[in-house]
């Protein structure tokens, strides 16, 4: 059970690395393609076919790593996909009629048009492209949803879980308010990706028409979902983990003790033998505030619930405080950007070119350590509240077996890894002034 | 109801045949026609903006039948988990080699990629066509419906013959794409391959033919006519490539390959995953179906998702085709 658990983390971590990528980039090849093709600009149409490129490989690793997660809850989640199959089969199959088909299909048309290809087919495409990847990203969501708050199903005479409504399945507050931050939090990395080339543009004194707009772009865009993913979607998304899931509460925020007027804390290591915060530094009575809009609300901590029911705090509460604590530098330093760039101060500021260059890869970091707090703070339990984890896995399938094909998987992740690393910067490399506008 | 689910599910995986089959045999009998660098790269541009919308059957499919039998989705690839990752670890590897092909100029790079993603595809072909022959014949399960046999097991004479045959057939397929999309000596070469893989595939499809009927026994009485339709259409397919028109050669592989899939199908229903030896039972339609709503909601979306992609698909389709040159 343990290696199968691993083999999912680890399928799932690397996979979505590249949606990220996907969902955040899609709206810039999408808006870059539609000004080329509608205005016939032809240095929109060298950015849209350098962002189309790296999309491209993007994509092609998001493709490839995806396959498994759709095999997997068959081949190592047997018992789970028997028991909720009626439930969760139903996003997934949406994502695969509705979703994939649309975007794969038009990216073929975008890779491989050629001239004299009508001009409002291409730009459809592109807004096609990132339909299709929001829309993936939306029916998956939904699926996790589900697991974090199961609605809209019934139980039948032999313990089976079987759907009662769709709507109520795809729609629950969870479902949206989750992937509106799943989502923003994507298009936050996506624009820090192309604020960040461009930065590395005007620091390398190249391409400096081309760097100045992606800056511009990017970093707008930037400050603007810097401030989505708190508020609304981060702070709805809360509200929700407070309602349905406290016990996950307390562990992300490190809370042992059940307090009136609880304390946030900003640092500190759990200590989970002695129950309390090592070297904590509070905002008092600030958890309170942010879970109930009440400084005096009563917030129940860990000691609140049986033992059993705690997801693993020390994994939970860090990954928590990574994605706030990144999140938090975003925003400043998006806020830092538009207000230099507002008074016409950007270009000179070399610092601040390093510093966005710099924060590329940490926005696909705060992605990951929010879904890593997400998922471990839902332990023991793989559908809330209703089947556990452990109970969940293949009975034919052995541990020996999943060895086997951990050992894999890491082998072939690692050279796509590898691969996606080094063609990706190539590609930056060459730059989009080397492209030919289509 | 949990017929019509059959009929979609069958559907999905048919339409994956006959679109990812033409691409599979493309990349496999690619490395044969080609003549150098430049006719390997107007071979994977022939299927480039297709191949993965093509993939995205088998990936709905199996979506598909997650949402519409899940006991069956869970006690196949569970109880055939090796061989299942092998297949993942396959498509992985063929999508890997033909997308970042493209990305690096140098020919080394391109050999490289171009052999595994021939190999890959080759293979692939072979696994599926194994996984069906076994589906045909059946394969031990236990009381709670998991596969109870070997990996060996599923090496046995019956699924490497339908194996191999469905390695010639989706060779034959992907010739007669390649006749049909690719200009010049390149095409030429591709519609003589077509000539010579039509006769591998005639006495394969015999043997086959015959060997379904033993393993298999009682068919129903509507299925004895499909030997006769898929010999007409391979003889369609001898007419296409005689007469230099790949269209026709195409079109009819199209057609020999639908029925194929059906005649399969109609072989294994109402079975999702018949017992070994035949006659003992199986995961039936009936017996992993799940509740009546979501057996409403999976059809309705998997119904209209596929009118959906029926209608954006074919004009994508007209604009992406068309003859293409090696250059």
């Amino acid at each position: 059970m343990l290696v199968d658990r691993l083999q999912f983390a680890f399928t799932i971590m690397f996979h979505y690395l590249f949606p990220i990528g996907t969902m955040g980039l899609a709206p810039f090849v999408a808006a870059y393609t539609w000004k080329a093709a509608r205005k016939r600009d032809e240095e929109s149409a060298r950015i849209a076919a350098f962002w189309t490129k790296i999309f491209a490989i993007n994509f092609a690793a998001g493709v490839v790593t995806g396959i498994p997660m759709e095999f997997q809850f068959g081949t190592n989640w047997a018992a789970f996909s028997r028991n909720t199959g009626s439930v969760v089969g139903q996003p997934l199959a949406m994502e695969g009629m509705f979703a994939f088909f649309l975007e794969s299909v038009f990216l073929g048309a975008l890779l491989y048009r050629r001239r004299g290809l009508p001009s409002t087919f291409v730009a459809w495409a592109g807004v096609m492209v990132c339909a299709g990847a929001w829309l993936s990203g939306f029916f998956v969501v939904a699926t996790n949803a589900w697991m974090q708050h199961p609605v809209g199903y019934r139980i039948a005479a032999d313990g089976t879980i079987l759907l009662e409504n769709i709507w109520r399945v795809l729609f629950s507050p969870f479902s949206y308010w989750q992937f509106a931050h799943v989502l923003s939090g994507a298009i936050l990395a996506g624009s820090f990706i192309v604020a960040g080339v461009g930065a590395y543009y005007l620091l390398s004194r190249r391409d400096e028409a081309i760097g100045r707009r992606l800056v511009r772009t990017g970093s707008i865009v930037a400050f603007a979902f810097a401030l989505i993913v708190v508020f609304p979607t981060g702070d709805r998304n809360g509200r929700d983990v407070t309602q349905y899931q406290p016990v996950k509460l307390a562990a992300e925020e490190g809370l042992f003790t059940t307090e009136r007027e609880a304390p946030l804390a900003i640092i500190g290591m759990p200590d989970v033998t002695r129950k309390r915060l090592i070297d904590p530094i509070f905002v008092p009575d600030f958890l309170s505030f942010l879970s109930y809009g009440n400084y005096k609300a009563n917030v129940n901590g860990l000691d609140a619930y049986a033992r059993e029911l705690w997801p693993p705090v020390e994994l939970t509460y860090y990954s928590y405080h990574i994605m706030v604590g990144l999140g938090t530098i975003f925003a400043a330093a998006a806020t830092v950007a538009v207000l230099l760039l507002a008074f016409g101060r950007l270009w000179s500021a070399r610092w601040m070119l390093w510093i966005l260059m710099l924060l590329m890869p940490f926005p696909f970091i705060a992605n990951e350590a929010g879904w890593v707090a997400t998922e471990v703070g839902r332990q023991p339990w793989i559908v809330y509240g209703l089947m556990k984890t452990a109970a969940g896995g293949s009975p034919t399938v052995s541990n020996g077996e999943t060895i086997f094909t951990l050992m894999g998987f890491a082998g072939m992740y690692f050279l796509l890894g590898f691969l996606f690393l080094y063609l990706t910067l190539r590609e930056i490399g060459l730059g989009p002034s080397r492209e030919n506008p289509a | 109801m949990s017929i019509a689910a059959f009929v979609t599910i069958a559907f999905m995986f048919a339409m994956y045949v006959m679109l990812d089959g033409y691409d599979l045999g493309v990349a496999t009998v690619g490395a044969l026609i080609a003549r150098g660098e430049r006719d390997r790269s107007a071979a994977m541009a022939s299927i480039g903006p297709f191949w993965n919308g093509n993939e995205v059957w088998l990936i709905a499919a199996a979506a598909a039948l997650f949402a519409l039998f899940p006991a069956a989705y869970a006690a196949a690839f569970s109880g055939f988990y090796l061989p299942f990752i092998i297949v993942l670890w396959l498509l992985m590897l063929r999508g890997i080699a033909l997308e970042l092909r493209e990305h690096f100029p140098s020919e080394v790079w391109h050999q490289f990629w171009d052999a595994a993603f021939a190999a890959s595809s080759a293979l692939l072909i072979f696994v599926f066509g194994i996984a069906l022959g076994n589906l045909l014949r059946g394969v031990p399960l236990d009381a709670a419906g998991y596969f109870a046999g070997t990996f060996a097991f599923l090496l046995n004479p019956y699924a490497l013959l339908v194996g191999v045959f469905a390695l010639a057939t989706l060779a034959q397929h992907g010739a007669a794409f390649a006749a049909l999309r690719l200009d010049g000596d390149l095409g030429l070469r591709a519609a003589r391959m077509l000539r010579a893989l039509w006769w591998a595939v005639l006495p394969l499809y015999l043997a086959v033919t015959a060997a379904t009927f033993a393993v298999h026994g009682g068919v129903a009485r509507w299925l004895l006519a499909m030997p006769l339709l898929s010999l007409a259409e391979l003889a369609g397919v001898w007419w296409g490539a005689r007469s230099q028109r790949p269209e026709r050669a195409f079109a009819m592989s199209l057609a020999f390959v639908a029925t194929l899939l059906t005649a399969a199908a109609g072989t294994l229903f109402p079975y999702l995953l018949p017992a070994f030896p035949a006659g003992r039972g199986g995961i039936s339609i009936f017996s992993a179906a799940p509740s009546a709503v979501a057996l409403t909601c999976a059809l309705t979306v998997t119904l209209g998702g596929i009118v959906i992609v029926g209608i954006y698909s074919p004009i994508v389709w007209r604009r992406m085709g068309g003859k293409l040159r090696a250059e």
